[in-house]
């Protein structure tokens, strides 16, 4: 078995948009290998949203193919990628997208929910993943209860409670102060020495300097892919 | 594998909170069901009840427990046709000869009476300034006490004699005689004007109360002999027979009718021209009204839950768009389209069940407000509260169905970034 968590050949992902197709990714090829910390960069219309996207599972690409973690993922309905993405990749938002009525808890607890995990287990679950970042005195707070590096550290928390084989972050430090952010990305680095794989989908260089691994894109294409001497 | 979606517990314990969150909303969302649902419950408690009704008081008080009926016409006569109506109005009247021809087949009857018919006329009773208007004046034989369970507060009964000698004697309700004496004591012997007649006080029978508002204390029994040198012959007159046994009435109904066409001198083929009853008819003839009532209220709750159900399909698409964001949340951390189509389809299930909870209590409580403050009597039913209750999931799930499915199939990228 190969340790690529992710391998991408020439994916490419179109839209139609007024009766034309817009190319927003054109043949990309990359691979990423269990423990990688990538950061995923470029311009505005670089396409690497789609990108994020795409290796989160949430959409499907018109053309290539996607392994994750060994499992040809690009061709699966949207049931089949649905727990594709509850066992397999944690994800982590700019707008952290928790349930405001729920508790800090219960929000981590979802993932598991669709698992199918009985509601015991779960609580244990839970509970240890908000201890993992640093949050057993709040599990009971509401996320208008808690500040926004807290809401940030719950989603982690909730990204990580399925053991997933990627945590997929997209812009995680967009809505958060530079003191907060650096919080955020000291977790991730934690994570990182752990053995977790990560990817964070990102503009910012500061947030990408913490990555071992830059991926640039530009006009749906690998533009650069990189090692950061400083974090390796 | 365990099953790899949301656990039904889970989504009824979401719906209950997502229901409870909104109270306000969700009360309005369900008041068409509500409404329906409690018409529902209460008309059938107040038709049910009035059956009942029927069938316990008003048989016993108006024919007579274990009694049954030779007449002129039947009981039911508002349900024949025009036809029917023209045939039997030929029929020659009850006489006495006919009640002595019964009597003579039915020696183990306990009473056989014959007494004017309806429409029972109506007189003032008057005694020196006090009148008491509107007494239902019935001319009956003694055996007539008998069929109807009369006890007597005091005085005594009409008798054999009063009948042959045509005497102007009554024996009057405990209503007439408190109006005009104050106590039924003080009546006995006291000298009354009656449809125009001097007559005296012989009894007064003891309450038994009101059925529907329609007091039947409030009459008085006369001689059917006087009765007739007032009123004349009714076509309307009546033959009752009181058996001492229940099991007794069908046998004893046979032998009256035989006895009947001998008296008559019918022949084989010729139809009888009189007609034997039982307190049945009465309960029938409630039965066949109410029926018609049966298939309107149908009807009235259809219109009503559809109604109601539009209603919840709208307040659940709202939601629907409400949510989407989180519908998005829940799809990015692996919620199928099934989980999402089961959270709603049971959120709108919850609501409605509750509608019909609601609805079946707002519906009991009608119920006794009427019969408590109306003379209308209620019955609750279990089988129209089973069917409130089914009505209402059954609504909820129904138009639960498309906003659930539109749900389900949110795309979770648009869907995440929905504000």
């Amino acid at each position: 078995m190969s340790d690529r968590v992710i391998h991408v050949e020439e994916l490419v992902r179109e839209y139609p948009m007024g009766g034309e197709k817009v190319l927003a990714l054109r043949g990309l090829t990359l691979s990423i290998r269990r423990n990688e910390y990538v950061a995923i960069m470029g311009p505005s219309g670089s396409g690497k949203s789609t990108l994020m996207n795409l290796l989160g599972c949430l959409d499907t690409p018109s053309g290539g193919d996607y392994w994750l973690n060994g499992q040809e993922v690009s061709r699966l309905t949207d049931d089949a990628l649905a727990r594709v993405r509850n066992k397999e990749i944690g994800f982590v938002f700019q707008t952290f997208n928790l349930l405001p009525r729920a508790s800090a808890l219960h929000n981590v607890e979802l993932p598991l929910v669709y698992a199918g995990v009985g509601s015991r287990e779960r609580r244990e679950r839970a509970v240890r993943a908000l201890t993992r970042v640093g949050l057993q005195n709040r599990m009971h707070h509401r996320p208008n209860e808690l500040s926004g590096g807290q809401r940030q550290r719950v989603a982690i928390a909730r990204a990580l409670v399925n053991e997933p084989s990627l945590l997929l972050a997209d812009e995680p430090t967009g809505n958060l102060d530079s003191t907060t952010s650096e919080e955020i990305m000291r977790v991730f680095s934690e994570l990182h020495a752990q053995g977790q794989t990560i990817v964070v989908v990102t503009h910012e260089p500061s947030i990408a300097a913490h990555a071992e691994r830059v991926v640039v894109l530009r006009d749906g294409k690998l533009d650069s892919d990189t090692r950061n001497r400083a974090a390796a | 594998m365990l099953s790899c979606s949301m656990p039904i517990r889970e989504a009824f314990r979401l719906a209950l909170q997502s229901v409870l969150g909104s109270k306000l909303r969700s009360f309005f969302t369900l008041l068409g069901i509500i409404v329906s649902v409690a018409f529902l419950v209460a008309v059938v408690a107040v038709i049910q009840g009035m059956n009942a009704y029927v069938k316990d008081t008003m048989t016993g008080a108006m024919i007579g427990t274990n009694a049954f009926q030779v007449r002129r016409l039947p009981i039911a006569i508002g349900l024949l046709s025009d036809e029917e109506l023209k045939a039997i109005q030929r029929r020659p009247k009850l006489t006495m000869d006919d009640a002595e021809a019964v009597r003579r087949a039915l020696p183990d009857a306990q009473a056989i009476s014959i007494q004017s018919g309806w429409p029972t006329p109506t007189s003032d009773i008057s005694h020196r300034n006090n009148t008491v208007g509107d007494v239902m004046i019935f001319g009956v034989t003694p055996d007539y006490q008998l069929v109807l369970d009369y006890r007597f507060a005091a005085g005594e009964p009409l008798s054999d004699p009063d009948i042959r000698e045509r005497r102007p004697v009554a024996v009057v309700g405990s209503e007439v005689a408190e109006k005009l004496f104050g106590t039924a004591e003080r009546a006995i012997g006291q000298r009354v004007r009656l449809a125009g007649r001097e007559m005296r006080i012989k009894g007064v029978t003891a309450r038994k109360g009101r059925v529907l508002g329609q007091s039947f204390d409030g009459f008085a029994l006369i001689p059917i002999s006087t009765f007739e040198a007032i009123y004349g012959r009714r076509l309307t007159t009546t033959v009752s027979v009181k058996m001492r046994n229940p099991e007794e009435i069908a046998g004893a109904m046979d032998r009256a009718q035989e006895a009947m066409r001998l008296s008559r001198h019918l022949r084989p083929a010729e139809v009888d021209n009189f007609t034997i009853d039982k307190a049945d008819a009465l309960v029938n003839f409630w039965r066949r009204l109410t029926k018609v009532l049966f298939t309107v209220i149908p009807a009235v709750v259809c219109i009503g839950i559809v109604v109601g159900g539009i209603v919840i399909m709208n307040i659940m698409l709202m939601s629907v768009n409400e949510r989407t964001r989180e519908i998005g949340i829940r799809k990015a951390l692996g919620a199928t389209r099934r989980d999402i189509r089961r959270q709603f389809l049971i959120e709108s299930l919850v609501l409605a069940t509750l509608g019909g909870i609601f609805g079946v209590a707002a519906g009991w409580g009608l119920s006794v407000v009427v019969s408590q403050f109306t003379p209308l009597p209620a019955r609750i039913t279990g089988w129209s509260v089973a069917v409130s209750l089914l009505l209402g999931a059954g609504t909820g799930v129904t138009f639960g169905v498309y906003p659930a499915a539109r749900a389900s199939r949110l795309d979770p990228i648009a869907a995440l970034r929905a504000e």
